[in-house]
């Protein structure tokens, strides 16, 4: 019965988070200034055309509640309703977006939690202190220059794309809170011991150090997983990469509320998915010691 | 501990030395000099100019008082913020608990980025550049905390299942008493959290300002000037382009150094 | 027990995996077909109908997709024949007659006839002005009639006299009668023949397209239209040879291609665009009385463009490629430029005096007005232009030489636009304004009191000032006036009124910067858009035809 119970709470929570957002990102988006103009408006070839447009969005968005409705309509009618800015159904514009983000991030993860786990396991078991300040430079660089610079960056030396960038930019991160983590543990007492009895250091990790900390890598999974979709918007507009992040951006922009609502409906379900994974971990091993 | 008192005593003279630079008769992080924009290093300008002719290094000094200041503070208040929310969901009641991660969801998912306008909305447009810095900090810190809330929730979920503190709680101690046990075990997740919020802050002002937020002219904002890094064209211009990175590297590097565990 | 490798071996393996993903991608675009040509555009189009066109990269497709009865000449500045052989105007300016060229065939290879002509306008007519913004230059659109007496004549009656009727002809593209098609099928020197949103549009060789004088099909066999926004990326493709033009290039990306290789870059001297800073004079505006008592001051609008040292925003924040600016119409536009307008040029002292006379007073180096309030304001400009951020810092500079304290805040552009066009919550603002058309009638919209786009006071409901009377009455002669040294002398009397007036303060005319690749022939860059590629058909890449 239990496995049937929590995945039903599990599922209640989903479905509450999803509709918290669909309400919370509505409200926001209406209400940011400029949802009801246009730069055309400016044009004065254009000028008339832009006016209709808005007038037309004036009503639809009279009330939230309407707006709600056209929205939720939308979803029921699975193509997420339509564009604002490009008049097609946001489903249409999602479909390719989805792979080419879902396979930056498959690709930029992994790559940035090895670059991340190896240096930290690395400079975590370095004594020297001034030696292991070292180690900590090429991470502070990379957190102190912006996305846009590591792009030019990476167009002036002719190589590097959005993967790398994004797995530099994550990397870094955690590596910040990997090497903590790594140093705390190496400092414990046990492995002080076993240190001093002249065990191997790649022996200890694997035995000691990695299973020790899994709850507290799965917990920083998840915060990686989070940085991501939030590293997602500036790497793909820098890159010119046609996915979610880009078409986010441009909706945003444009205050394509029906863009921004899928979108962000899929952020909430990524974020809500990241935490699942890490919380299954924490939960299990709850439930062992409360057993 | 020598690398430590070196390290700080480090970091307080080039605090020190920003003062001084600032605090100079004669210097001002806002005169141009319209005659040598971009111009190289000079005994007039040590570090050579901005675009807009004014003084690099006087503008780098003034904003590393400035930015560093506010984002050292934000991101202080960030940390502080996910260490409560974190350790509140996990030794709170469960449906309180559950309720806060709930609300982290919600928040991680949520398009601030209309939130920082509908601000900028209701500030007057002729907010003085350091209230509306003042703000963005604000702002920023208010909006930081969520996703370190959460690895936070799980590290306290994971203590408050270890042996000594059932121990702890067998034995009586309650509230305060036990926080007081907890901080100091999630430091290993805070202290970093601390660490990268300050230069990812630092850089977000910089990005507010395309939303009307952020340091204004003619103040110098320290994100504004590692922008200047997205411009090949003033790559090439100019070395001293790299000389708030460079110095912000070195910031970063020296406050892990003084915040290292022992 | 699984056995973890080394560390040092694991860093090793991820840092190559790292390198190896470095290849080179950081910049790509779409494979060249052979004999293409390729640039960017900085967004989607939001319609391909040639008819329903109402923003500018929708409008660039439409240009060179469209096959036209007149062509207006963006070199000669002329409007031609293109698939009309002739064509004439009546005495009293009421009907228009166009003879059609023989044998006109569309892109499918179905004959042309004036019947598709006369379905093309008609469709045009029919649609709402605000789907289609090109029929509002009709002025009443339902009353245009459209008449095929013949196959290949096709008489145009308009209720009135417009000025310059023929340009109006340049923007509607002939289709197949009762088959719109979405660009892909024309008349013009190109076809659609692919789209992927938010990466390119892919347009090919119209085989039946023939340029007037019999010079057949387009040199090129195709372009290609790169969507692409990063100015970093763009220069980058165009300096592999990716792109072979760039449009608008920024003054310091201008100076970058410039170091690495003169011949590829040009400054076609100033535009026909203007940047202007004005006061919101909006009497409902949420402003404190005095403000608005100050922005409603000549002296104090003058005396700002006094202390506006234009020459300095030219050469710091354009480097040198823009002209200091005084009237809205650019020296560029010889016909129409005002050779002896008088303005009030930079003079920082006969600023002070102004404000000295009009009851302002100094207090401790910071202005004051009569009642005692601190004159200070903000200037608002768009985010994400970084040269007017700088003119912005450069005005901010000036000003407080006349001890105005100003602030500068930067807004994206629907935030900008709902306080410029809705709410009229703003002080000061920094803009520029594009001039597509060399006819000063273009601007009506502009000047006249009553318009929505009449920015420092929209959509007056009688003219609030003697002097804006007085543009209304001059627009208005402008555009009825039957003899053009009637019309020239009815716009030089606005440019005197506006540089008197100062409700624009012009600030300077951004030179036209571009880039072509050398392997570029055919190449006669025009003052009016689309500069570099009016002339389109003629465009080809060295060696491939």
């Amino acid at each position: 019965m239990r496995p049937v119970l929590s995945a039903a709470k599990l599922f209640a929570r989903t479905i509450a988070i999803v509709l918290l957002v669909l309400f919370g990102a509505t409200v926001l988006v209406r209400f940011a200034p400029g949802y009801l103009s246009d730069a055309r408006e400016m044009d004065t070839r254009y000028a008339g055309a832009a006016r209709a447009e808005l007038s037309a969005e004036a009503v639809r968005s009279h009330s939230l509640a309407h707006l709600l409705d056209t929205e939720v309509r939308g979803w029921a009618r699975g193509d997420a309703g339509l564009s604002r800015q490009y008049g097609v159904p946001v489903s249409s514009l999602l479909a390719p977006r989805l792979a080419v983000t879902g396979g930056l991030l498959l690709r930029s993860l992994p790559l940035a939690w090895a670059l991340a786990l190896s240096a930290s396991l690395f400079s975590s078991s370095i004594r020297n202190r001034s030696a292991a300040m070292l180690w900590q430079t090429p991470a502070a660089l990379l957190l102190a220059v912006p996305t846009a610079a590591m792009a030019t960056i990476c167009l002036l030396a002719g190589s590097g794309g959005p993967v790398l960038v994004m797995a530099l930019l994550l990397a870094a991160r955690d590596f910040k809170f990997l090497h903590h983590a790594l140093r705390k543990a190496w400092l414990d007492p046990h492995l002080l011991h076993a240190r001093a009895q002249g065990l191997r250091a790649h022996r200890l990790v694997a035995a000691h150090i990695v299973p020790s900390l899994a709850p507290q890598l799965a917990a920083l999974a998840s915060l990686s997983m989070v940085t991501a979709l939030s590293a997602l918007v500036p790497v793909e507009v820098i890159f010119n990469v046609p996915g979610l992040g880009e078409l986010a951006w441009n909706a945003a922009l444009n205050r394509d509320l029906p863009v921004l609502l899928a979108v962000t409906m899929i952020m909430a379900l990524g974020v809500t998915l990241a935490g699942m994974l890490s919380g299954q971990q924490a939960a299990q091993q709850e439930l062992w010691r409360s057993a | 501990m020598r690398l430590k008192l070196v390290a700080a005593s480090l970091l307080a003279a080039i605090i020190l030395a920003s003062l001084v630079i600032v605090v100079i008769p004669g210097a001002s992080y806002s005169r141009q000099d319209r005659e040598a924009p971009l111009a190289g290093a000079s005994l007039h300008h040590p570090a050579g100019t901005d675009a807009l002719g004014r003084d690099r290094l006087v503008r780098v000094a003034a904003a590393l008082l400035l930015s560093l200041a506010g984002a050292c503070l934000a991101s202080a208040l960030t940390t502080a913020i996910a260490a409560g929310m974190g350790t509140l969901a996990a030794f709170a009641p469960r449906p309180v608990g559950a309720l806060c991660m709930l609300g982290c969801d919600v928040f991680l998912a949520l398009p601030w980025m209309f939130l920082l306008m509908m601000v900028r909305s209701a500030l007057p447009l002729s907010a003085s550049p350091a209230s509306s810095a003042a703000i963005t900090f604000l702002v920023l810190a208010a909006l930081g905390w969520p996703a370190c809330a959460r690895a936070v929730h799980r590290g306290a979920l994971n203590l408050r299942c270890a042996d000594w503190m059932l121990h702890a709680r067998a034995s009586g101690l309650r509230g305060i008493q036990l926080a007081r046990c907890v901080i100091p075990n999630l430091l290993p997740l805070l202290l970093p959290q601390l660490l990268v919020c300050i230069p990812a802050f630092v850089i977000a002002e910089a990005n507010l300002g395309a939303l009307g937020l952020g340091i204004g002219e003619p103040l110098p904002s320290w994100g504004g000037m590692l922008l200047e890094l997205d411009n090949s064209a003033m790559l090439l211009e100019t070395r001293w382009v790299y000389f708030p990175v460079a110095l912000l590297v070195l910031v970063l590097l020296l406050l892990e150094a003084i915040t290292v565990e022992a | 027990m699984a056995r973890l490798p080394h560390p040092r071996l694991l860093f090793c393996a991820a840092f190559s995996l790292a390198v190896s993903l470095a290849r080179p991608c950081s910049a790509q675009a779409a494979p060249r077909l052979p004999g293409e040509l390729a640039w960017t555009i900085g967004y989607d189009p939001k319609t391909f109908d040639p008819a329903k066109v109402d923003d500018q990269e929708s409008e660039m497709v439409r240009y060179l997709t469209a096959g036209v009865l007149l062509r207006f000449n963006r070199f000669t500045q002329k409007v031609e024949p293109e698939l009309a052989q002739s064509w004439s105007l009546s005495e009293d300016g009421k009907t228009v007659t166009f003879r059609l060229r023989p044998n006109l065939k569309f892109s499918d290879g179905s004959s042309l006839t004036a019947q598709d002509a006369a379905w093309s306008i008609r469709r045009l007519l029919s649609l709402p002005v605000d789907v289609a913004p090109v029929a509002e230059e009709f002025i009443v659109p339902a009353t245009v009639h459209v008449e095929t007496p013949d196959p290949s004549t096709v008489v145009v009656g308009l209720p009135q006299r417009i000025v310059g009727v023929g340009k109006i002809f340049d923007e509607i593209a002939i289709e197949p009668a009762n088959r719109p098609s979405q660009a892909r099928v024309t008349s013009g020197p190109f076809v659609l023949a692919d789209y992927r949103r938010s990466q390119y549009v892919r347009l090919r060789r119209n085989p039946y397209f023939s340029a007037v004088g019999g010079a057949g099909p387009a040199l090129a066999a195709g372009v290609r239209l790169d969507i692409l926004e990063n100015p970093e990326q763009e220069i980058r493709l165009f300096e592999r040879g990716d792109y072979d033009l760039i449009q608008d290039l920024a003054p310091d990306y201008f100076e970058l291609l410039k170091r690495r290789d003169p011949s590829s870059v040009r400054d076609l001297g100033p535009s026909l665009n203007t940047e202007q800073m004005w006061f919101n004079q909006f009497p409902d505006a949420p402003l404190p009385a005095w403000e608005k008592a100050w922005f409603a001051s000549r002296a104090f609008r003058v005396a700002i463009s006094q202390a506006i040292h234009r020459d300095d925003l030219a050469r710091i924040a354009y480097l040198g490629h823009a002209t200091p600016a005084y009237g809205f119409i650019s020296p560029a536009n010889t016909v129409w430029f005002d050779r002896i307008l008088s303005a009030p040029h930079t003079d920082v002292a006969a600023a002070k005096a102004s404000l000295a006379r009009a009851g302002f007073r100094w207090n401790g180096g910071h202005l004051e007005d009569a009642s005692g309030h601190a004159v200070k304001f903000s200037i608002l400009t768009n985010a994400g232009n970084a040269t007017r951020q700088k003119m912005a810092t450069l005005i901010q500079q000036d000003l407080a030489a006349l001890g105005i304290d100003v602030t500068v805040v930067a807004l994206d552009f629907p935030a900008l636009i709902e306080r410029l066009m809705h709410t009229q919550d703003y002080e000061a603002c920094l803009l520029g304004l594009e001039n597509v058309d060399p006819d000063p009638n273009a601007m009506m919209n502009l000047w006249l009191s009553s318009s929505p786009n009449h920015q420092w006071d929209p959509s007056e409901k009688t003219p609030a000032t003697p002097w804006e009377a007085e543009i209304d009455r001059a627009m208005n002669l402008q555009a009825t006036a039957r003899l053009d040294s009637d019309r020239k002398r009815a716009v030089d009397r606005v440019q005197q009124i506006v540089a008197d007036e100062q409700p624009f303060i012009y600030l300077v005319y951004p030179n036209i910067l571009v880039a072509v690749s050398p392997r570029l022939q055919g190449l006669r860059p025009a003052l009016l858009e689309p500069s570099l590629v009016w002339n389109v058909e003629d465009l080809h890449l060295a060696g491939a035809r």
